[in-house]
């Protein structure tokens, strides 16, 4: 029983202390009791007075030493990790006084640990200038109360030398009378001073040697600066100063919270709009317009947390293609709120890659990328992506859980390519039946194939959709579609881009009936890049970012962003927590789970490789989720089977 | 995460936490507390750039005086030994003190410059000295937004 385990390792906890504590106390009184007055009266009357002083040092040290907070660092709320642990890596490098120091990202607490701060296990929580988690006093030694530790073992062992030397000299002049009660208490008190006096003292010359150091045990004993540069050391002096005389820092828990109200009414002050951004609009027709308006000054809150989300996360890896992957997001992320240009783009998107094979895969799946990308950010921003609702264009929905920023390109990408991958597959029997919604029915049958869907319509009908449709904002259609479909990417091979441009004609066509105002035009936009929009209506802002802007960054490969992003080619995320615990396998654990695909060999300290994304990881992935839901057999590597019979996929599917 | 509000909010305004901008540690200098002094991009369309610079940086130089290794936090060593560190029921360190002090002008921040563009300063403190949380108050004048996030304490509003 879990409960009666806690308490008897809560119990078993308080052993040691207990122990160090009797002996300590015990030992000592024996001796101020039985030795010291033979002192007193033979050595010097001093002896007994400093004796005391002593004692009362070493308990005064062990009592701080044992209560103190070491400077533990409370959980970080969940708006602050809110980002972070979908897109940041497990590691982040940060420097200090030159030297590069890497980060670690704690799951139990939601942060990335300060430098030299750490986890204690025993405690579960993570402490600033964690050196280690002592037993003898049970509590973790950090920062705050490392100085108590310090010099508890230093009183500790001066203690414990006069009290040995003591009795010794005692036993030395009382030699004929060993077995009378003071000699022979005395002999005990000898006995275990001097028993204990080894360790202590060990433990003393290795603190005194980490103190000379600059190094906590922590980092000694992981062998962290061993053959580098201690970035934290002022020198031996300058380190035994600091640890006596550096002020004691706050305790960071259990703070009394002072409350006072600052009144925050609208209208608020805006920065002086003397700076302006010329800003490069793209019309429709292809005329550029300079827009002089600065663009963080517009009322258009949609752009910004675009742009601000995808310049947040830290790029880690180099990017495979970062320029053409920047290309398109620049190209694409000023539709990303309307519908139709999304479809549109997938459209051409999908019809540029039924072409060449292998680039144009590639190409695509950047694209769609940077689909994802804009959508999980702006959705994420709670962006409504009014166009797309209005439509009732989606939305699949997103497992319930946190994942719903991670996954749902992923699942939701499944659902057309896994009904694509296996037309044998008696789940993926594409079912020709009138679509509950506007859907193809092709994709009626995706959602079947874990049974997750039941007749559901609104698989989305296009991966680029998935990560815009998040949880949140869902069409009435979307929201009776809740459900988790795992994914089956190693089945992607190569009717992907041929289901998914079929989709995407047949809901542009179901939302040219719902719309009323659409224009047809911008086949061949400029700003489209490389692909054609067969149709998109005017867009209603800048369709290019304004150069002012930082571009938005590319995911970085080692983040779970990307894995977003590529995970529709291939990603064998799942619906469930456990999809983003594997998606988040290869960045950091997922909040809410931590599921067996984390260990499942997947999860990587550092960051990984981005080409590591591609089918070899995507192998291992698969395998690794299947344990948990039910699998088609994988195929090789989807993202590149893409390039495969495309064509002959073509043919059998579209009648 | 439920939604709450401001405590002198006025419902009908219900103005609600938009996004949170995270002002991170500096850790070049080592493990003494400082922020960073870079201008987040979020907060560009809020607030003046020189106006949270100049908060952070005077965050960071009262930081730097509370942990300031000198005389005074060596005669504090020294009496709490003494004393047998009974000296901390009675007396408050001198960073708990400096700690006041930059809770005094976190708040006057926030009332003076930071309210009326509608963002919040929250104490680090609060945050285990990890972070400088700038919560950022949707802009306007009724909510009707379902997507907003609690509103952080910021030592104003109760947690």
């Amino acid at each position: 029983m879990p409960t009666s385990g806690d308490e008897r390792i809560k119990a078993s906890a308080f052993i040691p202390v207990s122990t160090a504590a009797v002996l300590l106390v015990g030992s000592t009184t024996l001796f101020f009791v039985f030795t010291c007055p033979w002192l007193a009266v033979t050595v010097s009357t001093y002896v007994p007075p400093c004796s005391a002083i002593l004692f009362f040092l070493v308990l005064a040290n062990f009592t701080m030493a044992t209560f103190m907070d070491a400077g533990v660092l409370p959980m970080a709320n969940e708006d602050e990790d809110k980002d972070d642990d979908l897109r940041a890596p497990l590691y982040k490098n940060v420097d200090v006084k030159g030297v590069q120091v890497r980060l670690k990202w704690c799951a139990s607490c939601h942060f990335y640990r300060p430098p030299r701060c750490s986890h204690c296990s025993v405690c579960d929580h993570c402490v600033e200038d964690f050196d280690h988690h002592c037993p003898w006093v049970n509590n973790c030694i950090g920062r705050r109360n490392y100085r108590y530790f310090f010099l508890f073992l230093l009183s500790l062992t001066m203690h414990m030398v006069g009290v040995f030397s003591g009795s010794l000299l005692y036993i030395l002049h009382h030699q004929e009378d060993l077995l009378k009660l003071h000699c022979t208490v005395t002999l005990v008190v000898m006995s275990v001073s001097g028993l204990f006096f080894i360790p202590v003292l060990g433990l003393t010359g290795f603190h005194l040697y980490l103190v000379s150091r600059g190094r906590t045990t922590n980092e000694q004993v992981t062998g962290k600066f061993q053959g580098g540069v201690n970035p934290f050391t002022l020198g031996c002096c300058g380190n035994l100063e600091y640890l006596i005389c550096s002020p004691i820092s706050p305790k960071y828990t259990a703070r009394p919270i002072k409350k006072s109200a600052v009144r925050i009414m609208p209208p608020f002050l805006k920065p002086e709009t003397d700076r302006q951004i010329p800003i490069i609009r793209v019309r429709d027709n292809g005329v550029q317009r300079h827009d002089l308006q600065s663009k963080r000054l517009s009322a258009d809150g949609m752009d910004e947390p675009d742009i601000k989300r995808l310049n947040t996360p830290p790029p880690l890896h180099p990017k495979p293609d970062p320029k053409l992957l920047k290309s398109h997001l620049a190209a694409l992320e000023g539709h990303y709120l309307s519908s139709e240009p999304i479809l549109a783009r997938v459209d051409q998107q999908l019809a540029f890659q039924s072409g060449p094979m292998s680039s144009p895969h590639q190409l695509n799946s950047l694209t769609l990328n940077s689909h994802f990308l804009t959508h999980k950010h702006a959705y994420r921003h709670g962006n409504k992506l009014p166009a797309l609702h209005s439509e009732g264009l989606i939305s699949q929905k997103v497992s319930p859980g946190r994942f719903p920023p991670h996954n749902p390109l992923s699942s939701r990408s499944s659902f057309s390519y896994s009904n694509l991958v296996n037309p044998g597959d008696p789940n993926y029997l594409p079912q020709r039946g009138g679509p509950p919604l506007h859907y193809h029915p092709q994709f009626l049958t995706l959602g079947l194939d874990g049974s997750v869907l039941q007749g559901s319509p609104s698989h989305s009908y296009s991966p680029v959709f998935m990560g815009a449709l998040m949880h949140r904002d869902l069409s009435p259609q979307t929201l009776i579609h809740r459900e988790a479909s795992p994914i089956r990417y190693d089945n992607l091979s190569k009717s992907i881009v041929a289901s998914i441009k079929e989709r995407q004609e047949m809901e542009a066509k179901d939302r040219m009936l719902r719309m009323q105002a659409r224009s047809q035009a911008l086949y061949g936009c400029p700003d489209m890049g490389v692909y054609d929009i067969p149709s998109r209506r005017s867009l209603p802002a800048d369709s290019m970012r304004p150069p002012g802007s930082r571009a938005p960054t590319p995911p970085s490969y080692g983040s779970r962003e990307f894995m977003m992003s590529t995970g529709i080619l291939g990603y064998a995320g799942t619906r469930s927590p456990l999809s983003s615990a594997s998606s988040s396998s290869l960045t950091r654990a997922p909040r809410t789970s931590s599921s067996p695909l984390q260990s499942s060999g997947l999860q990587s300290k550092g960051r990984s490789p981005s080409p590591s994304y591609l089918p070899p990881d995507r192998q291992a992935k698969p395998s690794s989720s299947s344990s948990t839901l039910p699998h088609t057999p994988s195929s090789s590597s989807a993202p590149l089977c893409l390039c495969g019979s495309r064509e002959d996929i073509n043919m059998q599917l579209w009648e | 995460m439920s939604t709450e509000f401001h405590n002198l909010q006025e419902l009908r305004h219900s103005v609600s936490v938009a996004t949170k901008v995270f002002i991170q540690r500096d850790y070049s200098q080592g493990t003494t507390c400082r922020f960073q002094t870079k201008f987040p991009s979020e907060l560009d369309s809020r607030i003046e750039r020189t106006l949270l610079e100049d908060t952070v940086k005077t965050l960071n130089s009262y930081y730097a005086e509370a942990e300031k290794m000198g005389g005074q936090s060596y005669m504090e060593g020294c009496l709490a030994c003494a004393t047998a560190y009974l000296i901390f029921l009675c007396m408050e360190t001198r960073y708990e003190k400096m700690l006041k002090k930059i809770s005094g002008y976190i708040q006057e921040q926030n009332e003076k410059i930071y309210a009326p563009r509608g963002l919040l300063l929250t104490d680090p403190i609060e945050r285990g000295m990890r972070v400088i949380e700038v919560s950022v108050f949707e802009d306007r004048g009724s909510s009707g937004s379902s997507h907003s996030s609690s509103v952080s304490s910021g030592g104003i509003s109760q947690r």
